[in-house]
């Protein structure tokens, strides 16, 4: 493997997000924002526990969801943007597995998740490992029985959509969850680090 | 006459590289889409049987509060005035959009947006829409009011009268305490 992840750590996270005039953020062919983690964490957390067991598989889901369409269309965005082409695409020898290593590593840089690639089988799974990510601070004292790392499950299955599930739809009506993700280990449940299987759905 | 200094929202930025976190003024921060928050958007107003629209807009209010109420005190801003401007400048570098408050009392106040990251968004991914999305900023609004008089979190209600999101040029915004 040719990705220099320490290197585009350092290159990716120098990028400094700001509102323009207009006070919007056009990136990546989409608007981003730059907020408190805490912000997606409070919401998703107070939901997750008020909803109750009969609607929480639900209600996850939708959590999830939000974070694929993100990664499957702010991903492209990334793979496709000119930061990428100098920083990144220079590295890539085998696609899509270098893509999916680097982009796991702009994932780390943005400050997502300190999360890497520990198995992948070319279209079929791949496992991430994650040592550090915002939402384990749902828990600051013992651990939960629920593990909340919705975001990452999202964003690591829409990346799995853009290496194996064809050619991107801006539309996200085909390609998008080809895969899915599962949580089997989180911080914020005891462990030492999250873990997330992703396999074709 | 007093002459106000025009203040600057001051970003200090670091990323922490042992666990690769991003902290913008103390706080962890981090970078999403408009897919994001309109889906969180979504979600809230699909979750009637919880109330969900109340549970994002007192979810951003509470933490924006605690980022303005810090702010506010590590800089040493006590002007209302001040900790308007810098409120407003806040909100933009954010990438929320543009947001300016027409009024604020200690029971009421009317606040517009001319650019708007969620309504905007919102009509990038679905098209318009007759009633109103913007829950983060009702929530930010209702977190600025009750930081700007000193008042606990959850002081003011925030009603959003007029949206960018149903074709109107700026979203309208009334503030009453509760």
């Amino acid at each position: 493997m040719a990705i220099n992840r320490q290197k585009i750590i350092e290159d990716m996270s120098k990028i400094e997000v700001v509102g323009n005039e207009d006070g919007l953020v056009p990136a990546f062919n989409v608007f981003v924002t730059q907020l408190p983690g805490a912000l997606w964490n409070t919401f998703a957390e107070r939901l997750t526990r008020k909803v109750g067991p009969d609607l929480l598989e639900a209600a996850e889901w939708l959590l999830v969801n939000a974070a694929h369409e993100c990664g499957y269309h702010t991903g492209y965005g990334i793979i496709t943007s000119d930061e990428w082409k100098a920083v990144v695409e220079p590295m890539i020898e085998n696609v899509p597995e270098d893509i999916l290593h680097g982009a796991f590593a702009v994932f780390t840089a943005w400050g997502w998740a300190k999360a890497e690639i520990i198995e992948l089988i070319p279209g079929e799974k791949m496992v991430v490992r994650a040592y550090d990510y915002y939402e384990s601070d749902v828990v600051e004292y013992g651990k939960s029985e629920k593990p909340s790392a919705y975001m990452i499950r999202g964003v690591s299955a829409a990346f799995m959509d853009l290496a194996y599930g064809g050619t991107y739809d801006p539309d996200g009506k085909i390609g998008l969850r080809t895969f899915q993700c599962v949580q089997t280990k989180g911080i914020e449940c005891g462990n030492d680090y999250g873990e997330f299987v992703i396999t074709k759905v | 006459m007093t002459t106000i200094k025009k203040l600057q929202y001051e970003i200090n930025h670091n990323f922490d590289e042992k666990n690769a976190r991003h902290f913008v003024n103390g706080f962890v921060s981090v970078l999403h889409c408009h897919h994001y928050s309109t889906l969180y958007a979504q979600l809230a107003d699909d979750a009637e049987l919880l109330d969900g629209k109340a549970l994002l807009v007192s979810s951003t209010q509470d933490v924006f509060y605690s980022v303005l109420k810090k702010y506010f005190q590590d800089n040493g801003i006590s002007c209302l005035k001040q900790r308007i401007i810098v409120t407003e400048q806040y909100y933009s570098a954010c990438g929320l959009g543009k947001l300016t408050v027409v009024s604020a009392g200690a029971d009421s106040g009317d606040v517009i947006l001319t650019r708007s990251h969620v309504d905007e968004g919102w009509i990038k991914k679905w098209g318009k829409r007759e009633k109103p999305v913007n829950f983060l900023t009702q929530g930010f609004i209702a977190a600025a009011f009750s930081s700007f008089f000193d008042l606990p979190s959850g002081s003011f209600e925030v009603v959003e009268n007029q949206s960018i999101v149903a074709g109107a040029e700026k979203s309208k915004f009334t503030v009453i305490r509760k």
